[in-house]
């Protein structure tokens, strides 16, 4: 695995920057953010990651393939198709015990196709998440301008009042 | 909890019921009797058979004489539970099921394409928001500034008009 000793000294960057405060260009800048692919403990993921097919993990994909999935519908007939296993595994421990695996092995693979189905879900709940969080924020911008556009006028106000009073003691 | 993990716990569900469904019935299931040479295990000692045998219910006098000779019952408990385990199993399943409909029905699924021209509106109106709050936020400084100079001015004023005792 890793051939680094367990605990190793921070990286030696930091003597470059000796001279920051004096002359800030001496030193050198940040690396850029990475793209692609990256270590880290001595395994290697990817920048983006994408959901592996169901063919790429050898699982028989029961759903039709296409660009436009309907989730519902599909995930619905996964569910009949389960029930419907269950049942027929309780028929065949009846009828034939020893013939149970090859009902075993397909109530596995519909659990697989309706996890698969779920998780290819999770992109669009981030989006949906990402559409909430921008939402909430020009909300909450909009109700600062409101209070700040608020608070001036209360100023402005109370400005011109101790003008007045002022004003109207001097003529006193 | 967001409701795709609802969904996947309630797999999960279903899938721990089937497997409790068929590991205890499995477990509790009373012996079978393999063939008719090998003694019921059911009914270990069977009396030999009386007249009295088909116990008329319609005769309760005659029900103390034949209870007598006929072999002891199996004990009630697992009789009751072969009936009732299957029924209250099946129907946990059944609800379980029904949990996960429901949950698909209340996906609120859109196209992505859709989502993705929501999330540039909103980026678009994000843009202008935030330039109206930047606008008003340095106009609210520079008012502040203002009134803190013309503040200062006044205190100095009071202090140097106000005449030692």
């Amino acid at each position: 695995m890793a051939t680094s000793s367990a605990y190793p000294p921070p990286p030696p960057f930091y003597r470059l920057y000796k001279d920051y405060e004096q002359d800030p260009s001496s030193a050198p800048e940040p690396p850029p953010p990475i793209d692609g692919k990256y270590t880290v403990f001595g395994a290697e993921h990817e920048i983006n990651q994408v959901l592996p097919s169901l063919e790429s993990q050898g699982v028989r994909q029961l759903y039709p393939k296409g660009p436009n999935i309907d989730f519902k519908k599909e995930l619905r007939t996964l569910n009949r198709e389960l029930q419907l296993h269950i049942l027929e595994l309780a028929d065949i421990l009846v009828e034939r015990p020893s013939q149970y695996a090859r009902r075993v092995e397909d109530i596995s693979l519909i659990f697989q196709n309706l996890h698969h189905l779920l998780n290819s879900l999770r992109p669009h709940q981030a989006r949906a998440t990402l559409i909430h969080m921008l939402e909430s924020q020009i909300q909450r911008r909009k109700q600062a301008i409101e209070d700040i556009k608020q608070r001036r006028e209360e100023a402005q106000k109370l400005l011109g009042e101790s003008l007045l009073v002022l004003d109207g003691s001097q003529t006193n | 909890m967001d409701i795709i993990t609802q969904l996947q716990e309630q797999l999960s569900e279903i899938a721990m019921v089937a497997v409790n469904t068929f590991g205890t019935l499995q477990r509790d299931a009373p012996p079978d009797r393999l063939s008719s040479s090998y003694p019921d295990p059911l009914n270990p000692n069977p009396k030999p058979e009386e007249d009295a045998k088909p116990q008329v219910p319609a005769q309760p006098g005659a029900a103390p004489a034949p209870a007598q000779a006929q072999p002891p019952a199996p004990p009630q408990p697992p009789a009751l539970d072969l009936a009732e385990h299957p029924k209250a199993m099946s129907h946990a399943l059944v609800l379980a099921a029904k949990k996960f409909d429901a949950l698909v029905a209340a996906l609120p699924l859109s196209s992505e394409d859709d989502q993705l021209r929501r999330i540039q509106e909103l980026q678009a109106e994000n843009e202008v928001v935030g330039l109206e709050l930047q606008k008003q936020l340095e106009a609210a400084e520079l008012e502040l500034k203002q009134v803190e100079v013309l503040f200062n001015e006044a205190t100095d004023n009071c202090i140097n008009l106000k005449k030692p005792d």
